[in-house]
């Protein structure tokens, strides 16, 4: 018991300051990720939407529908097209309308 | 936050009531409708000390009756339905319902026999916080617009990056 | 005009009462013209105790003059003593008067009920009006026959016929023990007449005197209900009519107690502290044990029964304490603690009768006894809940009413056993204390659960969901109930009259030492405690009204919603589902496991699997009545193996009749010559 005590005062506080302050650990938090419209094709947008497990990613026509209530941070869309995906590093993604959270990309990249 | 059809404050006088009554001290009923349990284990880190949600008022309570605010995980399994809507209904007014996690807002499952699929199928959400699962940060961010103690970030935020990356 | 005069007229209207009841009581008219001389009879009485309260003893009367038929005259004198107990023999005997007739259904089992119960208030009339020996013991006998056919309204049910013989036997046991007590006191003082004994008894040595006092407090504790003297209780107040059940324990339990009062008090003044020590110790011991008990019964009435040996124990203790207190030569101390003792015998007589009665009702209303098959009657009999309720908190004895104000006064008494100066005697009181300690908290415990099972929470049968209230009788209970808080915000009045009471049999004046205010009372001495019940009742009531002003003044309140009780979210939430009382208990039971020693059977449709999924599980504990099997059935076994050896003498011969008549004149002959 000393010990602990001891070795918790070495320590010193550990809780973070959140959200007064920014944490630190957030920088490795996975995030949903960002698209970069110039590099988003209708056919990369399509293999992406074929390979995110959930319903995240839609099309409507030249636009890419992001559900980000329905990302799970999973990046498979980010190793399909990695030139036109990244993370976006944001976690604070509380909304208080649904359709806050249904983003429209749209989709400016030239076929090749 | 939405008032309820039998409440009769707008919309506005609902937010600051419940910024001046939680703002400083919550209590959260937290509701599993049939999740994996791993958003069960980021709410549960919040009482750990490095989050430490009791610093800023916020205290976790079993009973609904003297809970403000009820945390749902999980996509709604049918079978839970009614015990959803008993424990909704047992916590007094101003009440404010938070759906956190991809299931809970409709990402994970489809309705069919044996589930809903979202939350807001069966309670009506004022709060969403998505993540699969939602990191305590997030947690403590969304419980925070909740109550009103801090700002909406998502209208804002379009998910569009700069730059060309690599190209193709 | 003294109060004899009301006692004499309380008696007519009893006789009166049972000769209408025997006569007339097959019809309703007859019923409630019997009730209303009843009622007539108990106003007479309860003024007449409350006045020789503070009287003081009138004279002796022998009315009728010289010997009567059972060989001794009839002699009657109203006593101070006696004055609490014939009071409240009188409020019983009223408040019973005005259940009584929606209780009964008229017919001919009620008529012989009702006129064996007026008899036995007349009788009990007689035995605190006796002034003679005599007259005390044939009252005696006649109040125990009289509850012996009272107790027998079903005599045609095993249990009735079970509980009545219990009460009997034992009645007739103590019976034996009272009348070698009173002839060893009679034959050494050379009178019959109370006063005249009383006031011989220093003549008499200590050897008899302590022998008298210990057949006494044995012969009373029978009818008082002390462990181990007790069995008849939990067996008979359960089979009796619920006004039977309440009279028997509000009322005759007390006669008892008044039998080991008038000993200690009046009649035996032994010398040394070893008589009171052992009182107190059997009045602590019976009070312990008596909850214990009542934790583990489901039956309302059986609880109740175990409930009044714990009240008798709590009073002998008072006694036992101030039998002490006088042997150490602290006569106000003694005195006080007589006072505390009387004033917890007319409480508990007031709310262990309304619960009796609101038994009664309950049991009409749902046809069960059995607090496992109630639940939410609250909701289906309002106003006999709120009297069930009153008369609950006075028995948990919790502020601001009577039992709190009794026991707090016992309390004080015997926390100041440090001033008799002696170690060991100093230790044993604040032990008996400590032991009155334990009883109390059991007693909030088991009263928590003899009201909220039943009245609280869902009805857990059909029965109990379809209990209603009308025609339940409310004023019986109602006036009881109404007594319950005029004892308890009236105290200073009550202990005014019970100081003048105490300085009839004690000599002492307390006085100042009592009650120096108006309303602020002290516990015989000026340094060691305080306490207003009245400004206690007051400020309670003043500190409930301001959360509730505070509310009703206070911003507009919003919508208030009306949801179901919160049951876990449960889909389908069974009452039956809720505490049961056994579970309730059950911290209890496990805690003092050796008294009850449950022998626990469990049987499950097949062997190998524990949870009952192929079959239900069933679960039996009975509680082992270890004074019944290891005292009564070797004494009972003892008597019959006498009985087996005796019965070669009526062998049926003839000729060893013969031989017997010649043996006997054989033998008066020898001694006519010697």
């Amino acid at each position: 018991m000393p010990l602990w005590f001891a070795r918790g005062l070495r320590r010193g506080v550990v809780t973070t300051r959140y959200p007064a302050r920014s944490d630190p650990s957030a920088a490795s938090l996975p995030t949903p990720p960002a698209f970069r419209p110039r590099q988003l094709t209708v056919q990369i947008v399509d293999r992406m939407i074929a390979e995110c497990p959930g319903t995240a990613l839609s099309r409507a026509a030249s636009t890419l529908v992001f559900d980000v209530g329905a990302c799970t941070a999973c990046g498979r869309c980010a190793r399909v097209a990695p030139h036109a995906v990244t993370p976006s590093g944001e976690f604070e993604l509380a909304a208080t309308a649904r359709s806050a959270l249904v983003k429209m990309i749209p989709i400016r990249g030239e076929q090749r | 936050m939405k008032p309820r059809p039998d409440e009769t404050a707008t919309a506005e006088e609902l937010r600051k009531r419940i910024a001046a009554q939680f703002g400083r001290s919550l209590h959260i009923r937290t509701m599993d409708t049939g999740s994996c349990a791993v958003c069960e284990q980021e709410i549960r880190l919040l009482a750990a000390p490095h989050y430490d949600l009791h610093r800023l008022g916020f205290f976790f309570t079993p009973a609904p009756r003297h809970a403000d605010l009820l945390l749902v995980t999980g996509p709604m399994v049918r079978a839970f339905e009614v015990a959803a809507r008993k424990t909704y209904e047992a916590m007094p007014g101003p009440k404010v319902v938070v759906a956190t996690g991809a299931c809970a807002l409709g990402g994970v499952y489809q309705a069919d026999p044996f589930v809903h699929g979202e939350v807001e199928a069966v309670l009506p959400v004022d709060v969403w916080i998505p993540g699969c699962p939602p990191s305590p940060l997030a947690l403590l961010q969304g419980l925070g617009v909740a109550v009103g103690r801090l700002a909406e970030k998502m209208p804002g935020l379009t998910f569009v990056a700069d730059g060309d990356g690599d190209a193709r | 005009m003294n109060p004899l005069d009301l006692l004499y007229g309380a008696g007519g209207a009893w006789l009166a009462a049972a000769l209408a009841g025997l006569l007339a009581g097959s019809r309703r008219p007859g019923l409630q013209a019997c009730c209303a001389l009843s009622a007539v009879g108990g106003a007479a009485a309860a003024a007449g105790g409350g006045w020789s309260m503070v009287y003081g003893n009138t004279g002796l009367v022998t009315p009728g003059g010289g010997p009567t038929i059972v060989g001794g005259p009839l002699q009657l004198q109203a006593t101070s003593l006696a004055g609490v107990f014939v009071a409240l023999l009188g409020l019983v005997a009223v408040a019973i008067a005005w259940y009584a007739p929606r209780y009964h259904e008229p017919g001919r089992g009620t008529a012989l009920y009702l006129a064996a119960y007026n008899l036995a208030l007349l009788a009990c009339l007689a035995v605190l009006a006796a002034g003679g020996m005599v007259t005390f013991l044939v009252a005696w006998e006649t109040m125990s026959l009289a509850c012996y056919l009272l107790i027998l309204r079903h005599p045609r049910s095993d249990a009735s016929a079970r509980g009545a013989f219990w009460f009997l036997a034992l009645s007739e046991i103590g019976f034996l023990l009272v009348v070698a007590a009173f002839v060893i006191l009679s034959s050494k003082t050379h009178a019959t007449a109370l006063d005249a004994m009383a006031a011989r008894a220093h003549l008499v040595g200590g050897g008899w005197l302590a022998a008298a006092y210990l057949l006494a407090l044995i012969g009373f504790g029978f009818k008082a209900g002390l462990v181990p003297l007790h069995v008849w209780l939990p067996e008979a107040h359960p089979v009796a009519p619920a006004d039977g059940s309440g009279f028997l324990s509000g009322v005759v339990v007390k006669l008892g107690v008044y039998g080991i009062a008038l000993f200690a008090f009046r009649l035996d003044p032994v010398a040394g502290a070893w008589p009171g020590l052992v009182t107190m110790g059997a009045g602590a011991l019976t009070a312990a044990i008596g909850i214990l008990y009542a934790m583990g019964e489901r039956d309302i009435k059986r609880f109740l029964a175990y409930s009044t040996i714990e009240n008798t124990g709590i009073i002998v203790t008072a006694f036992g304490a101030a039998m002490i207190f006088h042997a150490y030569r602290l006569p106000a101390l003694s005195a006080f603690l007589l006072i505390a003792g009387l004033y917890h015998v007319a409480n508990h007589g007031c709310y262990k009768t309304l619960l009796f009665l609101e038994a009664g009702v309950v049991e009409h209303a749902t046809g069960t006894r059995d607090m496992d098959r109630l639940g939410g009657l609250v909701h289906r009999l309002p106003r006999s809940a709120v009297i069930a309720f009153t008369g609950t908190l006075g028995i948990a004895a919790l502020p601001p009413l009577n039992g709190f104000v009794s026991e707090w006064l016992i309390f004080q008494g015997l926390f100041q056993g440090f001033r008799t100066g002696s170690d060991l005697y100093g230790i044993l009181i604040v032990l008996a204390a400590a032991t009155l300690g334990l009883t109390g908290g059991l007693a909030i415990y088991a009263f928590v659960r003899g009201f909220g099972i039943p009245f609280l929470g869902m009805p857990r049968t059909r029965q109990a969901a379809a209990a209603r209230e009308t025609g339940q009788p409310l004023a019986g209970p109602g006036l009881l109930a109404v007594a319950c808080v005029a004892l308890a915000v009236g105290a200073p009045v009550m202990l005014a009259a019970l100081s003048r009471t105490a300085r009839t049999v004690t000599g002492v004046t307390l006085g100042p030492l009592l009650l120096p205010g108006k309303l602020t009372v002290l516990p015989a001495h000026a340094d060691f405690s305080a306490f207003s019940p009245t400004y206690l009742a007051v400020f309670l009531v003043a500190a409930c009204a301001v959360p509730a002003l505070i509310y009703l003044a206070g911003r507009p309140r919003a919508a208030s919603v009306s949801v179901p009780v919160w049951d876990g979210g449960m889909v389908s939430f069974k009452p039956r589902m809720q505490y049961s009382a056994m579970t309730f208990s059950a911290p209890t039971r496990v805690t003092f496991d050796a008294l009850y020693r449950p022998a626990v059977s469990v049987t499950r449709a097949s062997d190998d699997d524990p949870a009952g999924r192929s079959g239900p599980v069933h679960y039996e504990a009975q509680v082992t009545p270890i004074f019944e099997r290891y005292l009564y059935r070797p004494v009972i076994r003892a008597v019959e193996w006498l009985a087996d050896g005796v019965r070669p003498v009526q062998s049926g011969d003839v000729n060893l009749y013969l031989l017997y008549v010649f043996a006997v004149i054989l033998l008066a002959y020898l001694l006519g010559a010697v």
